[in-house]
């Protein structure tokens, strides 16, 4: 997706044939964006200062966990199907931990998103189990025991500390400057620390990472408990936001999460990929859902929009990681 | 060399939990205060029906070392279309169905088989596609069929078991164990799910037999969707996760590995008849619902932990790490019992 890769390669003769597939497909991406930005501009009401904020707004609360699952998906442990099962359940506990005050509450959230998260993690890194299968099982294990121990009714609010978190300084959502903020230290971290690096190699290859002697499964669990921790960030705004929370909170985050993740253009399989490219993927999902709200379509179409985006991304990433491996 | 055969697992995980789940069946008078009637086996076998074909259809493309996870979303749309184009003839909805879901195999065969990428991420997305486009067919809400005849006739019963929906899964499980035993698919299905490079090599046409398996899956769940709608006279735009629970853990107590390879259509019968066993269990005994979903989950986290390919090495090192050096940490406590 940058145009400095081409002239950088090395001289050989078929150079030109070589990257013409990788043009192809940048082409296509640009041809895809532009596309999405005509579309925007033609639409009515979608250039309005209101509007901007929306998108954005909706941005944080889905790129934020989104910056979760990139860890995960850098660790090449592939997906979270339980994010919003996840983010429901902690939503349900913010804000019935609220009597104990804003901090406390937010304290208990985080901790006990990282280690519904980390668990799964910890299986994933230590036992190599297959995470999209063990993620939709602990999908439906937290919903069942958010389920009996709610008694299947929203929770409201006890206290009403968590209403600073829908303050708007200088106009913007607060979970907005959260989501820069988070993006910009996670981008730091993945780039600049022991941890960050090791990510990186135990996603390429995981057997390799092994033999080398790194920490597989150490490092996959602090990726996922990292993850359960900013899935519970969402989760709190989320909640706040609704004043109310139940097992349906997360809506359609899963997905939108993985779109989110996917469009910034990192793999599925692992070992490449940024915070920052996850923050444009958000920003871009948001952009075409508020498109389709915008010109009247239903929460579906803007579903299989999504799904849509996630199949033409995946292949298009894969004909182009494919190229420069060739 | 009978011996050896039944204790493959392939063969050996599906007997085991049939015969443990019609064990704990046929005691549920004695944890219960209910007694066993023939409707309770009739009921097992409708449970079998609404499940059987997604599993049959995931089960087989796990064989080929692939996972579809479409197959949920399929399922869904062909239940949507049997209600939305079979309002006059039951067959028109059938045939609507079945056509939709082998051309969404057909496409997502031919994406993973021609660009030969991983069929996780793929079927992930269509899966995603497919909810939205039966919730848009929709506008999100639960379509009624209005033909009662049809409802009346697939679950009426037959042979005292039986009804015709849980028969037809039946035959296609057992169609589907006399092709895959009887001609060469069989072999070669696992043979690219065992080995994909040398199964090319040695001259399986790989694509061509990835493109067929998706079309089959596509086509089975799509059926599944459609006889299910039959039966409750309705169709909703939002299975859920249920049918893929139940479904892949059919399949994995069914003999059948994640890494593929292994596995046959009579295991992944028996593996979802225990499926099936046990939600009749859990209905019998009226367990609330989210202890019956804890259940589930819990079923499948277990099986998927125990299919998970480093357990193994991992309690193997955490063992030798708490072992005291100079070895032998487990002799003094043997010592110790008279």
């Amino acid at each position: 997706m940058n145009a400095l890769s081409a002239p950088a390669a090395p001289p050989r003769q078929r150079d030109g044939l070589r990257h013409r597939p990788r043009l192809a497909v940048d082409a296509v991406v640009v041809a895809g964006v532009l596309a999405v930005v005509a579309v925007g501009l033609s639409t009515d009401r979608f250039v309005t200062v209101a509007n901007a904020k929306a998108i954005i707004t909706s941005a944080s609360l889905v790129g934020i966990a989104a910056l979760g699952l990139t860890l995960i998906m850098i660790g090449g442990s592939a997906v979270s199907l339980a994010i919003s099962q996840s983010v429901a359940a902690i939503g349900m506990i913010f804000l019935s931990a609220q009597s104990l005050g804003l901090i406390p509450a937010l304290v208990i959230a985080v901790v006990v998103g990282a280690l519904i998260t980390g668990l799964q993690g910890a299986v994933v890194g230590y036992a190599a189990a297959n995470p999209v299968v063990l993620t939709i099982a602990a999908s439906f294990a937290i919903a069942g025991l958010a389920t009996g121990i709610s008694g299947g009714v929203s929770v409201a609010p006890s206290g009403l500390g968590y209403d600073h978190l829908n303050a708007t300084p200088g106009g913007v959502a607060l979970s907005v400057y959260v989501l820069l903020v988070l993006a910009l230290s996670l981008e730091w971290v993945l780039r600049r620390t022991a941890f960050g690096r090791s990510l990186y190699m135990v996603g390429e290859n995981r057997v390799a990472a092994r033999a080398a002697g790194m920490p597989v499964g150490r490092t996959t669990t602090v990726a996922w408990l990292a993850a359960g921790a900013l899935f519970a960030v969402t989760a709190v705004f989320t909640a706040a936001f609704n004043t109310s929370a139940n097992v349906n909170l997360g809506g359609t985050l899963t997905f939108d999460a993985i779109a989110a993740v996917l469009a910034g253009g990192t793999p599925i399989s692992g070992g490449r990929g940024s915070a920052l490219r996850t923050l444009a993927g958000a920003l871009l999902v948001s952009a075409v859902s508020d498109i389709l709200l915008l010109r009247g379509y239903s929460t579906g179409v803007q579903v299989m929009v999504k799904g849509l985006i996630v199949l033409a991304v995946v292949v298009l990433v894969h004909l182009r990681t494919r190229e420069s491996h060739a | 060399m009978m011996l050896a055969r039944v204790t493959r697992p392939d063969v050996l995980l599906p007997l085991t939990a049939v015969g443990l789940t019609a064990i704990a069946f046929a005691m549920v008078p004695v944890y219960t205060d209910t007694t066993l009637t023939t409707f309770d086996v009739y009921n097992t076998l409708q449970i079998f029906a609404r499940l059987g074909l997604v599993a049959l259809a995931l089960g087989i493309t796990m064989i080929a070392g692939e996972f579809d996870l479409s197959v949920v979303g399929t399922y869904a749309l062909g239940g949507m279309l049997t209600v939305q184009a079979g309002q006059e003839s039951w067959a028109h909805g059938v045939l609507a169905a079945v056509g939709a879901g082998a051309a969404i195999g057909l496409v997502q065969g031919c994406v993973i088989a021609g660009l030969r990428l991983p069929s996780m991420p793929v079927t992930l997305a269509t899966y995603i596609a497919l909810l939205g486009l039966t919730s848009a067919l929709s506008g999100g809400l639960t379509k009624t069929y209005s033909n009662p005849e049809v409802t009346l006739w697939v679950d009426q019963v037959v042979l005292t078991y039986f009804s015709p929906r849980s028969l037809v899964t039946l035959g296609l499980f057992v169609l589907a164990a006399v092709i895959l035993a009887g001609t060469r698919w069989g072999r070669e299905l696992r043979a690219i799910g065992g080995d994909r490079r040398a199964s090319r090599v040695a001259g399986v046409r790989v694509n061509r037999l990835l493109v067929g398996t998706f079309v089959v899956s596509g086509a089975l769940s799509a059926l599944g969707g459609s006889l299910l709608s039959f039966s409750l006279g309705s169709a909703n735009p939002d299975p859920g996760v249920q049918p893929l629970i139940l479904a892949a853990a059919a399949a994995l107590l069914g003999g059948v590995s994640l890494a593929g390879g292994r596995g046959s259509p009579l295991g992944l019968l028996g593996g979802i008849l225990a499926v099936a066993l046990l939600a009749e269990i859990a209905t019998v005994a009226a367990f609330p619902g989210y202890v019956a979903q804890l259940f589930y989950a819990g079923l499948l986290g277990v099986i998927v932990i125990v299919d998970a390919p480093d357990l193994h090495h991992t309690v193997t090192r955490l063992r030798a790490r708490l072992r005291p050096p100079g070895g032998g940490g487990t002799r003094p406590l043997s010592q110790e019992t008279p």
